[in-house]
């Protein structure tokens, strides 16, 4: 379409009609598009034959005007009201007597909570298909993590009570702390590029993912594909502690390990510093125990070789003795005392036994031992 | 050598403990055992005294994120 202008020297100046014109031609071209949004503003009139609609962005309150022609809208037979989320599928389209920019729908649809629940069900089925919420690929969480990286919306009161949940169990926690948005169109890959920004800071063994309670819709960032992706490919172990006990995020079924309080998420990755305290105070105590315990056995272990030590020149001696008794007893047995005793008698002539009548002759002295005693005597005759 | 991690000499400590408890060492291994021992005892405690906990910003983000 020829835009005319009025041509003043050098100057090419378009009316108010022209200009519109022009600009509503232009935007014209632009294709079709689904919208969504709040609906506000709502009126439609009998008298009308179009309806106005304003269209809210309900994250940051952006509007958009919609019209639709009333015949159209009441087929529809929508009942919308104001408040309802919608997609509106339309194109741009500048109302030219007002130069009012505006979205010319061309139909509506509802979007509600089951429409949510819907495409939310898909992706869960998908992702995990995919094998991302597999539990072998959860990663154990560290004991004693040398840094943490907390990514929390810019919400006072959930990072705060991640925190203190954190510090109190374990004071000496070292925590980096990336804010972010967590709510509205823009979280997801906000809170993923987060993530990638506090797994790229130094010592981070561990990234907890917190967010306080919300609405359905509030959690809704929290399930979408972008951040689940960016979970899964996140270097270090992940906690996922967004909202409460019954919200099941995708997140949560991404991440590594999942909490459904501050107080849970602190202690899935510190451990209790007094109980640690504790259990060191006791192995303390082990160790001074059992090297006593090794001491005591050697002493005893010496004591005993001592005592063997000290009883073994007693012992040589009666071993000796015992020796000497029994030569005692055979010397004992092979004397001829006890053949004297039954009445033999042994003669003994200048201290020589007598054992033939030639060692003797008459006059001879003689010594006579008996059993008992023993006398002298003279030889009298030999045989 | 480089300084044990703080759960590293925990474990190491408890390994000696349970040596010791054992009434396997000899003497010369005990005292050994115990001087080590009485050493990550030091190493745990200087490092649940001293670690000092911190909470850092990753300040510039949420400026980078506003629209």
């Amino acid at each position: 379409m020829k835009v005319e202008a009025i041509e003043y020297g050098d100057r090419r100046v378009f009316t108010v009609s022209s200009f519109n014109r022009g600009v509503g031609d232009w935007l014209s071209r632009l294709p079709t598009v689904w919208v969504e949004g709040e609906v506000t503003e709502l009126s439609r009139q009998a008298r009308w034959q179009s309806v106005f609609l304003t269209l809210k962005d309900p994250t940051d309150g952006a509007c958009l005007g919609v019209t639709m022609a009333r015949g159209q809208f009441d087929a529809l037979r929508l009942e919308l009201v104001n408040g309802e989320r919608v997609h509106v599928f339309g194109r741009p389209e500048l109302f030219e007597a007002r130069g009012d920019f505006r979205l010319r729908a061309l139909s509506i649809e509802r979007f509600g909570l089951g429409d949510h629940l819907a495409a939310l069900e898909r992706l869960k089925r998908k992702l995990a298909a995919e094998g991302l919420f597999s539990p072998e690929r959860k990663r154990a969480l560290p004991r004693i993590p040398r840094r943490i990286g907390l990514v929390t919306g810019n919400d006072a009161a959930a990072k705060r009570d991640v925190l203190t949940a954190i510090t109190s169990r374990f004071p000496p926690a070292r925590i980096l702390v990336a804010e972010t948005y967590v709510q509205g169109p823009r979280a997801a890959s906000a809170i993923a590029e987060a993530l990638r920004e506090i797994c790229d800071a130094p010592e981070i063994d561990v990234v907890v993912l917190a967010r306080g309670g919300g609405s359905f819709e509030d959690l809704l960032p929290f399930s979408d594909e972008r951040l689940a992706r960016a979970l899964a490919a996140c270097p270090v172990p992940i906690v996922s502690a967004v909202g409460h006990e019954q919200d099941l995020p995708l997140s949560d079924l991404v991440a590594d390990a999942r909490a459904s309080t501050p107080t849970a998420a602190a202690r899935l990755v510190v451990p209790d510093a007094a109980e640690l305290s504790a259990r060191l105070e006791r192995s303390r105590t082990a160790l001074a125990r059992g090297t006593r315990g090794a001491l005591d056995r050697e002493r005893r272990r010496l004591d005993v070789a001592r005592d063997h030590l000290r009883r073994a020149p007693l012992l040589v001696l009666e071993r000796r003795r015992a020796a000497l008794e029994q030569s005692a007893g055979r010397l004992r047995a092979l004397s001829p005392r006890a053949t004297l005793e039954r009445g033999y008698a042994i003669v003994r002539a200048a201290g020589k036994i007598v054992r033939s009548s030639s060692q003797v002759a008459s006059g001879n002295r003689v010594d006579v031992e008996l059993g008992t005693g023993g006398f002298g005597a003279n030889v009298e005759e030999t045989r | 050598m480089t300084e044990p991690s703080f759960e590293d000499a925990q474990r190491e400590l408890e390994g000696i403990v349970q040596r010791l408890e054992s009434g396997e060492a000899s003497l010369d291994e005990a005292i050994t055992l115990w001087e080590r021992g009485e050493e990550l005892y030091r190493l745990c405690s200087a490092k649940l005294d001293s670690a000092q906990g911190r909470i850092e910003e990753l300040a510039r983000r949420v400026e980078a994120v506003r629209p």
